[in-house]
């Protein structure tokens, strides 16, 4: 980047106005840095989740490629990218308008609120910059050590885990740790109040039967010290992105609640309302087969605002399940056309199947719960005595993908170092499969409801 | 962002890997056709996938946004393509297409099938108007003159002359010791060839064989496209007669009626001795058929015409037998006894697709 990236005067002067309007609303952020940047090298920021010094990889060369290509062909176009730090940095784009401009800003001031202010961000690192570094330089260290390929191999194969996790395990202990605070104000005081918590996030205590199977590994599995390191990483960092997962819907939505009250409070001009106009409902706008978070978020801060509700103590406590449990219901389902969509058999076309409201929230529900992962525990390390490890996947009608399960759990078996095994189960039966690291076995049997 | 350069040229060198990997099955389809630049070709990839636990498809269904009854389809596919917001978790669908250049896609084709370079043939050294400054002349225009060659001259004159007066060494050049810089042209060698794809279009070459033709076609244009700087293709289409047409029409053409190759091996050594002589190209025609020929009489003609006329002339002469319902596969039979022990000569008979691979080895694996 050789361009300038400070904004201009004037726009300057819009951020400071426009931060200044969306304190007097309610918005608790703090400094936020703006700064102006190509398309193209956003796509680049993008690709690397938001953070320019991220550790060497192809995968983030394929997301840059497709982004990129993207752009190049008019087919998507990024506005802002904003990342959950302290300072948060936020980037705008150079090609943006004027208008997008302040629309792009007052929507960053919308996420930095929500970073603040939501308590699953509570447990995230601010000053993940840093880290990041950090990770990137233990990672080229090693791959000065120990080889492009090795490295790149091993860390694949750590990448293919990164979704192991119990989504709730950050927050729990980050409670924890504050209760034992407010019993004991003087542990707070320590300078050692950051490393308690650190220790906790870092899976340390991650036993069987626990769905933290990623920390598990970290910890327990028998790696050289590089290894072992790398793994970490994958895990810090996977957590670390986890809230944004468990919360797009509220963020997008509340980020963009906020930049059209704002914009349409005073800060455009006349000349810019048609644009605006068209601009936001570009970004709100939902074709028949998906849900954009965008629109159903800020819809269902509009439906709570109606109702009377307080929104900044729902964008404080929720996360998206528990955000569509609380607001959606036979009312919202119907007036924003909600439906459940699903493949018909015979015409072999994905068509309309209700729009009965407890089926479509039931459905959302199920979509979002557990950070839309599937669920999948580890329930014993030492299975037959021989150090086997049992992973149960917890079924809830959908189906794993089997052949890529197999091929995951060989990658659980080579770190581990022996046999896994994992259970599920396709419609009623369950399945087994079995990996040493090298071959694949599975089996079956009836499923038997038990308890 | 050098770094996402880095990060970029990685992942490109992993598709690469992919590519060399799965190239007898590109060998095979259609794909890539279409989809060649002038130095590039695009090809399609599916997005190098880390396998994760997730969810099948018995989830393909899900909760969307919009008007319909029940029963009423929604276009598309619901997971494919993502709002303008951001980069979107499921990775699952995407096809990513990357450009490899049609250089490094020929070496590829070369080392699968181990083919070996080509040795242009005969002296077709054409000078290319190239060159260097690298001569002298003894007359040229001021802003070329060679200042030291100049003053050395007249250096070795005023000395001979007995002028030149060592403390007050001063050299006046004469116009006779003037020296000027002139282009040297350095005849380059240029190797030219010209491919001629020959197709019978008849009534018994059906969308199949036409589709092998096409790969076919594709794969040696590579291929020959980087053995030589110039390459020409020139395309002919025939059935009862013959007729040069456009790229476009020599894959989209159907005619139908009889077939008269000699028809199109008279238009092909008209075309020798015209305008593509041998002596400044390297000629490779590609005839592709059926193998029915009108009449024994016709495929007498054809064989008198490769055997007195073309193969003199030409590099290699490859004639591709497509199989096809209707075809019985003649001609092949009657070239191959009526120019037996002819070395220019490379009949193949392509079963389907998944000949195509050895077809191309026959085709170009003599170097010639």
């Amino acid at each position: 980047m050789t361009k300038r990236t400070e904004l201009s005067a004037q726009l300057r002067h819009e951020a400071a106005r426009i931060e200044r309007i969306a304190r007097s609303v309610g918005l608790d952020f703090g400094d936020v840095v703006f700064e102006m940047v190509d398309a193209r090298d956003v796509n680049a920021l993008a690709a690397y989740g938001g953070f320019p010094v991220r550790y060497p990889s192809w995968r983030f060369g394929m997301d840059f490629e497709r982004l990129d290509k993207g752009r190049q062909y008019g087919l998507s176009r990024i506005y802002e990218l904003v990342i959950n730090t302290d300072p948060a940095y936020a980037w705008l784009v150079r090609t943006n308008s004027d208008m997008e401009q302040k629309l792009v800003m007052a929507h960053v001031l919308g996420h930095a609120d929500f970073f603040r202010s939501n308590v699953w961000f509570q447990p995230t690192d601010k000053g993940m910059l840093d880290r990041m570094a950090d990770h990137g330089t233990r990672i080229r260290r090693a791959i000065d050590l120990h080889g492009q390929d090795t490295v790149e191999a091993f860390l694949d194969m750590c990448l293919v885990l990164d979704n192991l996790l119990d989504p709730f395990l950050p927050l729990r202990e980050h409670m924890k740790v504050r209760a034992a605070a407010n019993r004991d104000p003087r542990l707070a005081a320590e300078p050692s109040f950051e490393a308690v918590r650190e220790r906790a996030l870092t899976g340390g205590g991650s036993r069987p039967p626990t769905f933290d199977v990623l920390g598990f590994l970290a910890e327990r599995a028998p790696l050289p010290e590089w290894q072992r390191d790398l793994l970490r990483i994958v895990r810090a960092e996977a957590y670390y992105f986890l809230p944004q997962r468990m919360t797009k819907i509220m963020n997008e939505g509340w980020a963009s609640f906020w930049h059209s009250r704002i914009l349409t409070g005073g800060v455009l001009d006349a000349s810019e309302v048609v644009e605006f106009a068209d601009c936001h409902s570009g970004a709100t706008a939902s074709a028949p087969g998906q849900l954009n978070p965008y629109k159903l978020g800020i819809e269902m801060f509009r439906t709570a605002e109606e109702r009377g509700l307080d929104i900044f103590r729902l964008r404080r406590v929720h996360n998206d399940a528990s955000f569509v449990d609380a607001i959606i219901d036979e009312d919202f389902v119907a007036r924003n056309a909600l439906f459940l969509f699903g493949r018909n058999g015979r015409t072999g076309r994905t068509e309309v199947e209700t729009r009965e409201f407890r089926v479509v929230k039931e459905r959302m529900l199920a979509d979002l719960s557990w950070g839309g992962l599937p669920r999948i525990e580890l329930v014993d390390d030492d299975h037959a005595g021989r150090g086997e490890l049992i992973l149960r996947h917890h079924h809830d009608g959908r189906d794993l993908q089997l052949t890529h399960a197999a091929e995951t759990l060989k990658s659980v078996a080579r770190l581990w170092g022996t046999s896994v095994h994992i259970e599920t189960r396709e419609e009623s039966t369950v399945r087994w499969i079995s990996s040493d690291g090298a071959e694949i076995r599975t089996g079956e049997r009836p499923y038997e409801r038990v308890g | 962002m050098h770094r996402i350069e880095r990060d970029r040229a990685r992942f490109r060198e992993i598709v690469r890997g992919r590519l060399r990997a799965d190239l007898k099955k590109y060998l095979s389809t259609s794909e890539l056709l279409g989809r060649r630049g002038e130095h590039t070709v695009t090809i399609p990839i599916p997005q190098i996938e880390l396998p994760r636990f997730h969810f099948g498809d018995n989830s393909k269904s899900g909760v969307g946004q919009g008007p319909g009854e029940k029963g009423t389809p929604i276009d598309g596919d619901p997971k494919d393509g993502e709002g303008s917001g951001g980069a979107g978790e499921d990775a699952g669908h995407h096809v990513l297409e990357v450009e490899v250049e049609l250089e490094e896609l020929a070496r590829m084709l070369g080392e699968e099938l181990e083919l070996p370079r080509i040795e242009p043939k005969g002296d077709k050294a054409l000078v290319a108007d190239g060159g260097r400054y690298s001569g002298i002349r003894d007359a040229g225009p001021k802003s070329l003159r060679h200042f030291r060659r100049t003053f050395k001259n007249a250096l070795t004159r005023s000395i001979a002359e007995g002028v030149f007066d060592p403390r007050a060494p001063e050299v006046i050049p004469m116009p006779e010791d003037e020296r000027f810089r002139w282009k040297k042209r350095a005849p380059k060698p240029e190797s030219s060839a010209v491919i001629f794809h020959v197709m019978d279009v008849s009534g018994s070459m059906g969308r199949e064989q036409k589709d092998v033709v096409r790969i076919k076609a594709f794969w040696i244009d590579t291929w020959l496209r980087s053995q030589y700087q110039n390459l020409e293709v020139v395309y002919i289409v025939h059935d009862a007669v013959a007729k040069i047409v456009d790229q476009q029409s020599f894959f989209s053409l159907r005619e139908s009626g009889g077939t008269k190759i000699s028809s199109a091996y008279e238009l092909l050594l008209q075309l020798v001795r015209d305008k593509y002589r041998p002596e400044d190209w390297n000629l490779y025609p590609f005839h592709y058929s059926d193998g029915d020929n009108w009449s024994a009489r016709d495929t007498e003609r054809c064989i008198a015409i490769l055997r007195d006329e073309l193969l003199p002339r030409v590099n290699q002469f490859c004639y591709g037998q497509v199989k096809s319902a209707y075809g019985s596969g003649q001609f092949k039979k009657d070239l191959d006894t009526g120019l037996e022990g002819q070395e220019k000569l490379v009949t193949v008979g392509v079963n389907d697709r998944d000949g195509i691979a050895d077809a191309i080895r026959a085709f170009l694996g003599k170097g010639r």
